[in-house]
């Protein structure tokens, strides 16, 4: 079957088609060598050798500090105003694509989240296929999570192999015909294979280790929070408000939260649901390999490798949920 | 509204903390609607202690006899009582040579004078006095001093941080120069809310926020020997703002 093929020299058009269609955004590294999503201005290229970006594309969707209610006298509690402009995400790799899908589940579910809904309507996916490496688990956990995007571009000697994922990167596709070649190419198998599988759920024991399992990694653990923050799905929030100086009016804020910090699972009177580190590391783990809640059976990790990039301690919860798992049939 | 009656007071310190309410210039005069600024020598004056106080922050560490005294009397006319700063939360760089006989240190700066005679080792303020909440850093950040405002000017409290300066930088999506460059970066232990300020100009953190709740020292302690930071070099570094840390 003849694929639509784009050569390499050619991507610079396929750039400029996705510029006219919103601020467009890409792995780039900087100068300080830290690869980021990032605006890709007329004339950069992105980076497609860029295996993972430090922050995953939840930052464009759930901002780490952002305002969701304002309060003033008189009119109440107002919903920020203000529509989300067109923003286009050039080379997510199937496992980015795939935390996409999680999120999308968990703030577009059976109440959705309005700032997230606007800004997920305004993003276009453009996915970029990708080869494992050491700090990769996607190949060795497939998942139920779909990476699905408007259109993904699957590398190849000397171009990419085209393909639309939804009626805006068909669209998209009849705009670029004239750069596109029609060519009969095997389609080689890449990391999107390991996502959208029918999957059997997750064993239903407890998996709790005992407790000197998770104290070991508490014990290692320094507690900065990394591996919580470049998670792909890691989507817990904090609620904070803070009032204004005329003594009325006030600001609500959503801000990502951690569950490996002390204050996540605090509730009124100082009484908190995980007393120590040990404990927030198994509750890390059921949330992310067991799911919970409307996700329960849906395991959350995509493989990334990201946690395991960032912990400066070189811990890895995937080791221990390994280990756990081979020891209950 | 009945305004919010403020006592604002520097001990043993650099009046940082205070100028950095001052500096919030754009917001002073809406402050000034619903704030009074009843006592506060280091902008108004006079001075004079008197009445009871919705709250008293107080910048600085106690070691005087008669700061001792103000922060007694500040204490026992305040509904809350506010440590602002690193000095008054921890004891700050002034406690940095506490553990050395005092007398010499004493002498060594003021010779034979009697002017700082009974001064005592720098201490923080929960030391002495109960405080009801801490506002950390060298100095605070404009916005935790006026989210403080905000707080009290509702009868609340601000929220204690838990969080270090790591997780405002991995948020920046700085590059970390703790595992990147092997530098030594106190992020990890360092309470956060500053927007890892220095780590987002490639300055490594120098713990000027003091501890993070539950930072796990022994195992940084490790980790900086693995990347030739021996102990001591550590615990110097951290105890330049916060002489509690212990190895």
């Amino acid at each position: 079957m003849p694929a639509h093929f784009l050569a390499t020299k050619a991507l610079e058009k396929l750039l400029s088609l996705l510029r006219k269609q919103g601020e467009l955004h890409a792995p780039q590294r900087g100068d300080d060598g830290v690869l980021r999503f990032a605006l890709l201005k007329a004339g950069d290229s992105p980076d497609l050798d860029a295996l993972r970006t430090q922050l995953p594309p939840k930052k464009y969707l759930l901002h780490p500090r952002e305002t969701i209610l304002t309060y003033r006298a008189g009119s109440g509690y107002q919903e920020p105003q203000g529509r989300s402009s067109p923003l286009i995400l050039f080379g997510v790799h199937p496992c980015d694509l795939a935390g996409i899908d999680y999120l999308d589940r968990l703030f577009l579910g059976d109440a959705p989240d309005p700032t997230y809904a606007a800004r997920r309507a305004a993003l276009t996916l453009i996915g970029l296929s990708c080869f494992p490496d050491n700090l990769c688990s996607c190949h060795l956990h497939p998942s139920t999570l779909k990476a699905s995007c408007d259109l993904y571009l699957q590398r190849q000697e000397e171009g990419f192999v085209i393909t639309s994922g939804s009626l805006q990167g068909t669209e998209l596709l009849e705009k670029l015909k004239e750069i596109i070649e029609e060519r009969d190419l095997p389609i080689p198998e890449d990391t999107r294979r390991f996502f959208g599988r029918q999957l059997p759920p997750p064993s239903q024991s407890e998996l709790d280790a005992a407790m000197p399992d998770w104290q070991e990694l508490a014990n290692h653990c320094l507690g900065c929070g990394a591996c919580s923050i470049c998670c792909p799905t890691c989507a817990c929030f904090d609620v904070l408000e803070f009032g204004g100086l005329d003594g009325s009016s006030s600001e609500r804020l959503r801000c990502w939260d951690n569950c490996l910090f002390k204050s996540h699972a605090e509730v009124a009177g100082g009484m908190s649901f995980q007393k120590n580190r040990a404990e927030r590391f198994r509750y890390r783990y059921r949330h992310k390999y067991r799911g919970f809640g409307q996700l329960k059976n849906i395991p959350s990790c995509v493989g990334c490798g990201r946690c395991r990039a960032a912990c400066p301690a070189g811990l890895d919860l995937r080791t221990l949920a390994e280990r756990l798992e081979r020891g209950n049939p | 509204m009945k305004p919010l009656r403020l006592a604002i007071a520097g001990l043993t310190a650099c009046s940082g903390c205070q100028l950095s309410l001052l500096n919030c210039e754009q917001e002073l005069p809406q402050m000034l609607e619903r704030i009074e600024f009843h006592f506060f020598p280091m902008a108004c004056s006079p001075a004079i202690l008197e009445g009871e106080y919705d709250a008293t922050l107080v910048e600085g560490c106690l070691s005087m006899p008669h700061e001792l005294d103000l922060l007694l009397a500040l204490r026992q006319h305040s509904r809350y009582l506010i440590a602002v700063g690193t000095c008054a939360a921890w004891g700050g760089v002034a406690a940095l040579r506490n553990g050395e006989n005092r007398e010499e240190l004493r002498q060594s700066v003021y010779g034979s004078s009697t002017a700082t005679s009974g001064s005592f080792s720098p201490q923080p303020l929960h030391a002495m006095v109960a405080v009801d909440a801490f506002i950390c850093g060298c100095p605070p950040e404009k916005e935790e001093l006026l989210n403080l405002i905000g707080d009290l000017l509702r009868g609340a409290l601000p929220s204690p941080i838990s969080h270090p300066v790591c997780s405002d930088c991995q948020m920046r999506e700085n590059l970390c120069l703790l595992t990147e460059r092997s530098a030594l970066c106190l992020g990890p232990l360092t309470l956060g809310g500053c927007g890892a300020r220095c780590p987002s100009l490639e300055v490594p953190c120098e713990g000027c926020r003091g501890p993070v709740p539950e930072a796990n020292l022994s195992e940084a302690l490790e980790l900086y020997l693995q990347k030739g930071y021996d102990h001591a070099a550590v615990l110097g570094r951290l105890r330049r703002f916060c002489p509690e840390w212990k190895s």
